[in-house]
């Protein structure tokens, strides 16, 4: 037999998995992070108008004043109020989605073996998270939905969150910066500590678009408001956007006909959604792409594209099945990949070999025989269908 | 997993926004009970107000504070992640995916996937939605065919359409050496026989003859039950008629699986299988490209993983032959070999035993007997 396992090991077998438990704790920081920003904001101007309404009152102003301003302050307190409880509700959910998400992954760790009929139940509903995610990385968000409804499996994956992705990422797709911008701005904090360029890029891209529109002047202007304040780390890009000025957008000269070119739209695209994965730790591939490849390749061997059929899995006989990689699903998908390693071979028990060459263990041939109600001399090759006679199956060697 | 599962806890338990939110409260009605206490005497105004000033100070940092022990919160239950999950900021830079550009690929092995597993109102979406997808036009409809005598099977315990379609197909499921039909009779007998036995022995009249040929058999030990009606305890035959559960769980994988032969697909989902076998094989995978990334080396052969990976029993589904004297797994183009004694090496192997030529007498490897390579013969493993 090749090498072969049971064993489950949960703590390396969730590899895949980490997207699971890591996107709503972003989120909850992002929560966190507004509430901080609502609360840091009114906590100065009310503290400020506590004190100067007590420095008014000592230095002896109307003693009816201060209830105007107490209003004002009461006003904003109970804003504030608002701003953190509805805060509060979005928080609630997605401690929830943690909850159930890490009672998900706890169960694997309660399964004793790749072989218990809990492991088959669980790797079935990884797989129909694998597929929503590739459903809503690929933008086909009604299908994600549908099928994360059916499965039951909406606390699972994030819907929301790919489908405001491929909103923006679609905005960029038709020329717009607003939404994507938007967004930029929102996550200001985050974006700077990981150095992105995004929103230079987009400044960049809003300059192009002004220049090639014939106006310099607002070009010059709007470069100076917001392509300037990145000139610590862009001096050399806003030099060459200047220099744009210069070139029509019908240019052959590089860099500035890439520059004009429409398929920075495109480059946009993708530099928001792998800034946006990035932000909240999700792959830049599909899970389902990383689980796939890998399992292909663990599979593949060489007899799945081989031009003969293989003798000991095809569809000819009840006594065989056919093999993933052989079916239609993946066989085309599998073609590029590499093929299992293997060490030694491993064969039926019992190997005999027929006048065609084809080799099967021999109670495989036994097995169908008798479910054929062949004649006791006879044996009938699996795979092509071809009849012998028993004298005529010889013994083979397989070290 | 359960570092992860403490800090949650702690993060619900103490790090939320509820806190703050009664402080903040607390913040208010301190500024209503201030306006409250001035508009009833303006001349407390003052003192009212250094007061407020105050108590709004103490309330206001007690905000500050909740924010804290959130930050903390989250912080912790950060670092638990990261703890638990350090093995896998690899992946997102290894190199196993060849798949990204074949999106059409992986589109129709979803569809099918979604089609084989009876998913048809998703399916019909997938394929609006990202379609034209390259299916087999006929799939959805057999699917539909397979499910509902599925479906039959498990919720009405009625095996008619299961029999009605073996018997249509019998011509190929006896090429196929399949005694499904036979299977799904057999069942049908035995499900009457433990509800209704008299009914039974109407059915076996009525359908065993067909069968008497291939499964006499079979039928015999049915038919002798009838003789343990009284005493089933004591009956030989109580083994067939013990768990028909599994029974029904047997007999309805066959049926699967010969529904899927038939459309020349495999039993079940190509796409979990891989699936599956990629989440097993992962690990090993990863500290493989660390190992290799570390020692500066590269595959030596593209074709082949570089490292043997060890799968549940039940996916394999190929026999591989591995040559003994290369210890290379045998391919089209160098297919494996029989000498006349029935050992079996690599034709590679063989070509470079016989340097001279293919009359050259070379010995086998493995045994005395001596031979030549037009004597040696391809296999089909």
């Amino acid at each position: 037999m090749s090498m072969s396992t049971t064993k489950l090991n949960a703590e390396s077998h969730l590899l895949l998995d980490q997207p699971l438990l890591r996107l709503p704790h972003e989120l909850l920081r992002k929560t966190f992070k507004t509430s901080q920003k609502h609360f840091e904001r009114d906590q100065n101007i009310i503290m400020t108008g506590v004190k100067e309404a007590a420095a008014k009152a000592m230095a002896g102003g109307d003693p009816e004043d201060p209830v105007a301003s107490l209003d004002s302050m009461i006003t904003r307190m109970q804003g504030l109020k608002r701003k953190l409880e509805s805060l509060h509700e979005d928080e609630k959910v997605l401690q929830e989605h943690s909850r159930k998400r890490i009672s998900h992954l706890q169960d694997l760790y309660n399964i004793p073996s790749l072989v218990d009929e809990g492991y088959d139940r669980w790797s079935r509903t990884r797989l129909d998270r694998l597929l929503v995610d590739f459903l809503l990385r690929a933008g086909y968000g009604e299908s994600a939905k549908k099928l994360a409804q059916e499965k039951q499996i909406e606390d699972l994956v994030d819907v929301d969150v790919f489908v405001q992705c491929a909103r923006v990422e679609a905005s960029l797709r038709r020329g717009s910066t607003v939404e994507c911008l938007a967004w930029c701005q929102e996550n200001k904090n985050s974006l700077r500590k990981m150095k992105s360029t995004l929103e230079f890029e987009l400044r960049l891209q809003q300059f192009i678009e002004l220049v090639r529109a014939g106006q310099p002047k607002e070009a010059t202007a709007y470069s100076k408001k917001f392509l300037v304040p990145h000139s610590e780390n862009h001096l050399k890009d806003i030099q060459k956007a200047a220099a744009l000025l210069a070139f029509r957008p019908d240019t052959p000269w590089q860099p500035y006909k890439a520059m004009y070119s429409a398929d920075r739209w495109e480059f946009l695209a993708n530099a928001f959604v792998n800034t946006h994965h990035n932000l909240y730790g999700l792959p830049s591939r599909p899970l389902l792409h990383i689980a796939l490849s890998a399992g292909l390749s663990a599979l593949k061997t060489p007899s799945c594209h081989s031009s003969v059929a293989s003798s000991s899995s095809n569809t000819a006989s009840s006594t065989t099945s056919l093999c993933p990689i052989c079916s239609t699903e993946l066989n085309d998908l599998a073609r590029h990949v590499p093929y299992a390693h293997h060490v030694r071979s491993s064969v039926e028990p019992d190997p005999v070999v027929l006048p065609n060459g084809r080799i099967y263990g021999r109670e495989r041939l036994e097995e169908l025989a008798s479910k054929l109600g062949l004649p006791e001399e006879k044996i009938r090759d699996p795979t092509t269908g071809e009849e012998w006679d028993r004298s005529t199956v010889r013994k083979v060697f397989i070290m | 997993m359960e570092a992860i599962q403490k800090e949650y806890e702690r993060l619900i338990k103490r790090a939320n926004l509820s806190k703050s939110i009664n402080d903040v409260e607390h913040c208010l009605r301190l500024l209503e009970n201030a306006r409250e206490a001035i508009l009833r005497d303006p001349t407390t105004s003052k003192m009212t107000l250094v007061k407020l000033q105050q108590a709004m100070s103490t309330g206001l940092s007690k905000v500050q504070d909740d924010h804290k022990e959130i930050y903390t919160g989250l912080n912790r239950y950060g670092k638990a992640l990261d703890k638990t999950f350090k093995a896998v900021s690899t992946y997102s830079t290894n190199d196993y995916d060849a798949l990204t550009s074949q999106a059409p690929l992986i589109k129709r092995a979803i569809a099918m996937h979604l089609i084989r597993e009876g998913q048809f109102s998703v399916a019909d979406f997938f394929l609006t939605e990202a379609g034209p997808i390259d299916v087999p036009p006929e799939l959805q409809q057999e699917f539909q065919e397979m499910y509902e005598i599925l479906d039959a099977m498990r919720t009405r315990r009625d095996l008619s359409l299961a029999i009605d379609w073996a018997r249509q197909k019998s011509a190929q499921l006896e090429q196929r050496g399949s005694n499904l039909e036979f299977e799904l009779c057999k069942l049908q007998f035995i499900w009457l026989f433990i509800e209704r036995p008299e009914r039974a022995m109407a059915y076996a009249r009525r359908e065993f003859s067909r069968f008497q040929e291939k499964h006499l058999k079979d039928i015999q030990q049915l038919m002798c039950a009838f003789l343990f009606l009284q005493s089933p305890e004591k009956s030989p035959y109580s083994r067939i008629f013990a768990d028909p559960e599994k029974s029904w769980n047997d007999v309805a994988h066959s049926f699967t699986k010969e529904f899927c032969s038939l459309l020349g697909l495999s039993a079940e989902s190509p796409l979990y299988i891989a699936a599956t076998a990629g989440a097993i094989a992962l690990p090993t995978l990863l500290k493989m490209a660390s190992i290799m990334k570390e020692k500066k080396t590269e595959w030596s052969t593209v074709n082949e993983l570089p490292a043997e990976i060890a799968l549940p029993p039940g996916y394999q589904f190929h026999s591989i032959f591995v040559c003994p004297v290369s210890k290379d797994q045998t391919t089209d183009s160098n297919p494996p070999m029989m000498l006349p004694c029935g050992h079996v090496i690599a034709q590679e192997s063989l070509q470079r035993l016989a340097k001279g030529g293919s009359s050259v007498t070379l010995k086998c490897p493995y045994c005395p007997r001596e031979s030549s390579l037009h004597h040696a013969k391809p296999v089909i493993i």
